[in-house]
């Protein structure tokens, strides 16, 4: 493709992770306006299903999916934007891989005992 | 490289480039758009992350829960801009992948058609349970059901 074997990994994972999140999206907002048909209506009967543990570590993946892309981004924005930005795509992907393992420990450490506990 | 030249590659890498590469004047603006609205997601969303999946235990989120957050007139607001934000990035992002992928004119011209018309019935969904509602009004409803 277009940078070498770095880039080509950070652009796949860039779409893969913008396609999820998207599509989630799209399904999020459906869910959430379940709650205009009221108390007695049919959201309670949704979340049943997303508080499932299969949906929940998929809600994981979404989290994961968001900061990737979300810090992939502003790696992108750098580049396209600065006169050194191209220069130090590598390392700066490096940057996203490991900020993006580090914001995970918190979240993973909080999210799977509440899986575990079964609520 | 001439910027010329560097248009030549797949993916612009600059303003100019992306000048130079796109088919139209629509294209530049969403390519920019794409960029400055991605900058304001980052914060939008990860603080709606926070909120609901480490403020809170995302598998206790229920139907009063949701309208208590929804009766804040600050939390509508925010999320008038993470739904306005994230709805046009997100679907403008798909718009790329079938351009990237859907080859043929006929089939590509469908799956846009489709997306556009689920992305905007969907949008107008989001739009009516931020400000169709008043949840006071529902929040006291809930309040009466569970001391029923
Ligand atoms: C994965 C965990 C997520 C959980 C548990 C979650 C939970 C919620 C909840 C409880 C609401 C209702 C109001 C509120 O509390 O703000 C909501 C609304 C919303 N969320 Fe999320 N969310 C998640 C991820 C996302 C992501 C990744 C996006 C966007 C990229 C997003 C976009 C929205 C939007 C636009 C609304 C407003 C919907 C409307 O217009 O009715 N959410 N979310």
């Amino acid at each position: 493709m277009y940078r070498g074997r770095e880039g080509q990994w950070a652009f796949v994972l860039h779409r893969i992770s913008g396609v999820a999140v998207a599509l989630f999206l799209l399904l999020h907002v459906i869910d959430i306006s379940l709650v205009m048909f009221g108390p007695e209506g049919p959201f309670e009967a949704f979340l049943v299903f997303y508080h499932n543990w299969p949906f929940r570590v998929g809600l994981i993946a979404v989290i994961a999916a968001v900061v990737y892309h979300g810090l992939n981004g502003l790696r992108i924005i750098v580049m396209d934007f600065t006169s050194w930005g191209v220069r130090y795509q590598k390392p700066m992907w490096y940057g996203v891989l490991g900020l993006t393992a580090i914001i995970g420990v918190p979240v993973l450490w909080k999210i799977v005992p509440e899986i575990l506990r079964g609520a | 490289m001439s910027t010329a030249q560097r248009a030549k590659a797949k993916r612009p890498r600059t303003f100019d480039e992306a000048r130079a590469m796109a088919s139209s004047s629509s294209e530049l603006g969403w390519w920019v758009f794409m960029r400055i609205s991605g900058m304001l997601l980052v914060p939008l969303a990860f603080i709606h992350l926070w909120a609901n999946n480490m403020a809170f235990n995302a598998g206790e989120i229920d139907f009063a829960y949701v309208v208590a957050r929804l009766q804040q007139p600050g939390v509508r607001i925010f999320n008038s801009f993470l739904l306005l934000f994230a709805m046009l990035h997100g679907v403008n992002g798909l718009r790329y992948s079938i351009e990237d992928y859907v080859r043929r004119p006929e089939r590509r011209f469908l799956w846009k058609m489709i997306l556009f018309t689920v992305a905007g019935i969907i949008f107008i969904f989001g739009v009516m349970t931020l400000w169709a509602f008043t949840y006071e009004e529902m929040g006291s409803a809930v309040r009466a059901l569970g001391s029923e």
